[in-house]
């Protein structure tokens, strides 16, 4: 049984159908409750849709940026609150009202999200938690909101002189409320941005390489979920007529949060189906333990929302969405099962070597300096890993930087990409200051690179890997994505890119399974790809040679190559030094954190200093100048 | 000047409190990375076992006694049934499954005890006045006791070879298990010293601030503030922010306005955890990729 989290959009391809299959069921099942139940079960049914949205809203949140927030309830009282203040105080009618009570919580969420969102993990869920109180505290103390006893009179909605006075007439009217809020949803999870985030839950700093401000979505992704919430709150101020600071109550707020977790967090319609089972457990309980305990008052029915929460989560974190496809795959036979192994090694087309890959308009011309380090420095605690360090890189020329273990040549790539902050020094990509920023400043400015420890994406396809890597070669954003229409065009010509891209790699038949599942030298290879989908002017590797075969690294080299020819400006760190002198216009050896020679790689090789470190002997020994002799080509 | 002295002395038992929550925080998170939302119904829970216990005929102090063995127990058992069978704990599942137990233990409240607040019998009732400040002897107590059980705590992790394996989990958990730390045995021990602490702290606030049901929300979440202040790593630095938290607290509700008393700990927090994330009291240390 699986343990972790299934993320949304995780098995994107496969999933698709899923999703909509799903919506399908949710949505008949919705629309034939009001044919069999009673007036009061449909009462019941119309807080499941309202607190549906909510845990909706909540569950994007959840499954895309891969954060908690114990405040939901606080936006859905905001919504509510400014839906009553308009209504009641202004009269203004419903739908108007409900668009600004809407984007009055959106923008709440925005100034509340810029800096929470800065947390992480524990930390945004107590802060979201605080938010919660918070606001109950401000509606309690507030006079213009009614303080405890809060607004009343909020009439019943009225469309085309009819009013939706009845259970049945309002659950009607949510229901395409529910369905557009799916799916609108269902898009977002399924397009570039629910794709980015996706890669941001797997390795942060890779996709953040591929220039992905993960500050920024998560923001984007924040407030979404705080506008679900919102239109929840203004439905539940009309339906109920009264709003008091209950409303901001954490247990609501817990409440939103089980709706999602039952129905899984990887799923989007899941939080449907977990807001009806929440509210029938709900209710079911507020009249069974009174029944069972004489005196019992109040929220009682908690006892059994806390042990579904600790239960699901111990034996079925998935929730119900895992039951679901767990069945369907049973009786699909496991299709979707992984291909029978082919640990093959990659095809690559043979081409003359030299033939220039992915040249185009725009590039720099080969010669002109793309990348500047001076005087780059870093200070772990007492130990200097690199120091004072200088190096230019010019568009169209592969230099190699080697040296031996733990002489800092991974901590200046590091800083070189912004994944860690120097000491001191400067960097400078096309012109524009990088170091002590976010990597995906380094990517914007035309720069990405690969990692020494894979940094797959792992819940996702070869092809998805490689798409994250269009991220800024594409443009549509959150809203485009959710009307569907003005990106889908973007997105078909974001996958032919990376299946052309795939093709060239020799990578192509792999391109619809899981990355995880390919072996280590391919998906090197997956990484070099993704790396080259964002079409970089230059391009740092870690260590790609590591874990292949020899054909697979005279392969790789011969790629490079032509990715040289095409004016790309390449840097490696590597340990093969006989593959590096091989192929590196200009060679920088580091020792202890400091460049002992920068050159050809005939003058790196008959440089005594490089010899002395890395053969531990004198330069007039014969036999170091034996072995150096033995390396040349 | 007699008000701001009087407002100091409050804030300080109060903050007293809140420093215990705090450490509770930091047992368990220095273990297993895991922030135990029923940290504050450990002491709500306490007070209120304390306080039936005390009505059914029970000796004051043999009431605190048991609430506290009992609530120990009661982490304990949280411990085995929900954190240890898990065994891939992220952030995520560790926060949906404390807040599962803090919500259930909180109805568990609720359906035993009732809705209502009640606070127990002082250790010493009554108080006095010096120079002008009045004194509650309970809130001396409050002090006393908090400085004795955070002074133990830290003399436990600092001094004693079970407290020293349970920093080394902490801090490197691969080493840890390489000279025989068990992580299993050192998670249960942190859960038990967070349950003590955690009843410890309600039995000691509820003859002044009251307890029930619904009371471990607020100081839950105020103990999680203090904690981070401290850097969340620090039973020193949990210490100094609780008494920091409730300081800022009492001088907020005295002199600006009582409503607002609840919103300073979440503006802290943001504060803090914006401008210096290792804490105010911790050093900044940067991860290597």
């Amino acid at each position: 049984m699986t343990r972790r989290l299934p993320r949304i959009g995780a098995h994107r391809r496969r999933s698709r159908r899923g999703d909509v299959i799903g919506i399908a069921v949710v949505a008949l099942l919705m629309l034939a409750l009001p044919l069999v139940a009673s007036s009061s079960v449909i009462n019941v049914g119309v807080y499941a849709l309202i607190y549906a949205l909510a845990a909706l809203g909540l569950s994007l949140l959840m499954g895309l940026a891969g954060q908690v927030s114990l405040g939901q309830a606080g936006f859905f009282a905001i919504g509510a609150y400014t839906q009553a203040v308009l209504v009641t105080k202004y009269e203004w009618s419903g739908l108007p009202a409900s668009v600004l009570a809407v984007a009055v919580t959106m923008t709440a969420a925005l100034l509340v999200g810029l800096p929470l969102l800065r947390l992480r993990g524990h930390y945004l869920a107590l802060a979201t938690l605080g938010f919660g109180v918070i606001v109950t505290v401000l509606a309690t103390e507030s006079d213009f909101l009614g303080a405890t006893s809060g607004i009343f009179g909020i009439t019943k909605p009225e469309m085309n002189g009819r009013t939706y006075n009845s259970p049945t007439e309002y659950y009607l009217l949510l229901v395409p409320v529910v369905l557009l809020g799916l799916w609108l949803a269902r898009n977002i999870v399924e397009s570039r941005i629910g794709r980015a985030l996706g890669a941001v839950n797997d390795s942060e700093v890779a996709a953040e390489s591929l220039g992905v401000d993960t500050f920024r979505l998560r923001v984007q992704v924040f407030v979404l979920s705080a506008a679900y919430a919102s239109v929840a709150g203004t439905a539940f101020a009309h339906w109920l007529g009264v709003i008091n600071p209950n409303a901001a109550n954490f247990p609501l707020s817990v409440k939103f949060l089980l709706m999602a977790v039952l129905g899984g967090v990887g799923s989007v319609y899941g939080a449907v189906v977990g807001a009806f089972a929440v509210e029938g457990l709900d209710d079911g309980l507020r009249r069974l333990i009174p029944e069972l305990l004489p005196g019992a008052v109040g929220e009682v029915q908690l006892i059994g929302f806390g042990i579904l929460l600790t239960t699901i989560m111990i034996f079925l974190p998935g929730g119900l969405h895992q039951l679901w496809t767990g069945a369907r795959r049973r009786m699909a036979g496991d299709t979707s099962a992984p291909d029978p192994e082919d640990e093959g090694e990659a095809r690559l087309e043979p081409v003359a070597d030299d033939v220039p890959l992915l040249a185009r308009e725009g590039r720099p011309a080969p010669g002109t300096p793309l990348l500047e380090v001076r005087g780059l420095t870093k200070r772990f605690g007492g130990v200097t890993a690199v120091d004072d360090f200088d190096l230019t890189v010019a568009a169209g020329e592969i230099v190699a930087l080697i040296g031996p273990n733990g002489a800092g040549k991974t901590t200046a790539f590091n800083m070189i990409s912004g994944a860690v902050t120097p000491t001191a020094g400067e960097v400078t990509m096309a012109g524009t200051r990088v170091e002590g920023r976010k990597p995906h400043v380094f990517a914007r400015a035309g720069a990405t690179r690969t990692f020494q420890n894979l940094q797959i994406f792992a819940s996702a396809t070869v092809l998805g890997n490689v798409m994250v890597g269009r991220h800024l070669r594409s443009r549509s954003g959150m809203l485009g994505a959710a009307l569907v229409l003005p990106a889908r065009r973007e997105e078909r010509a974001v996958e032919e890119s990376a299946r052309e891209l795939l093709d060239l790699l020799g990578l192509g038949e792999d391109a619809d399974r899981l990355a995880v599942d390919l072996p280590f030298g391919r998906q090197r290879l997956v990484e070099i790809a993704r790396a080259l989908a964002l079409d970089p002017d230059l391009l740092l590797l870690d260590e790609p040679m590591a874990g292949l075969s020899g054909t697979e690294r005279r392969e790789l080299a011969r790629l490079l190559r032509r990715l040289r020819a095409g004016g790309m400006a390449i840097v490696l760190v590597e340990h093969d030094v006989e593959a590096v002198l091989a192929l590196a216009d200009r060679v920088a050896v580091l020792e202890d954190g400091v460049r002992i020679a920068l050159g050809t790689p005939d003058e790196v090789r008959h440089d005594p200093a490089v010899l002395a470190a890395y053969l531990g002997v004198e330069p007039e020994d014969g036999a170091a100048t034996a072995v150096a002799e033995a390396g040349a080509p | 000047m007699t008000d701001l002295l009087q407002l100091l002395f409050a804030g300080l038992s109060q903050g007293a409190v809140y420093a215990l929550v705090a450490i509770g925080f930091v047992a368990i998170f220095t273990v297993s990375g895991v922030i135990n939302l029923a940290q504050g119904e450990f002491a709500a829970l306490a007070g209120l076992v304390a306080i039936s216990a005390v009505g059914s005929g029970l000796p004051l102090l043999a009431a605190v006694v048991l609430a506290v063995v009992s609530v120990a127990l009661v982490a304990v058992i949280m411990e085995r049934l929900v954190i240890f069978p898990v065994k891939r704990m992220t952030t995520l599942v560790s926060l949906i499954l404390t807040l599962g137990v803090s919500t259930g233990l909180k109805a568990l409240m609720l359906l035993v005890y009732g809705p209502n607040a009640e606070g127990l019998t002082p250790l010493t009732p009554g108080g006095f006045s010096l120079g002008g400040v009045s004194i509650r002897y309970q809130e001396l107590w409050i002090l006393l006791i908090a400085g004795v059980v955070s002074l133990a705590v830290y003399w436990f992790y600092e001094r004693t070879l079970a407290g020293k394996s349970l920093r080394a989990c902490a801090e490197q958990p691969v080493a840890a298990r390489l000279v025989g730390i068990s992580l299993t045995k050192a998670s249960l021990l942190s859960f038990l010293i967070a349950g003590t602490v955690g009843a410890i702290a309600g039995v000691l606030a509820s003859p002044i601030y009251f307890t029930s049901w619904e009371s471990g929300l607020t100081l839950g979440l105020k103990g999680f503030v203090a904690a981070t202040l401290g850097g969340l790593i620090s039973v020193r630095g949990a210490v100094l922010g609780g008494l920091l938290l409730g300081v800022l607290e009492t001088l907020t509700a005295g002199y600006i306005s009582t409503g607002l008393r609840d919103a300073v700990a979440f503006l802290l927090l943001i504060i803090v955890l914006v401008a210096r994330p290792a804490g105010i009291f911790g050093r900044t240390a940067e991860a290597r990729v």
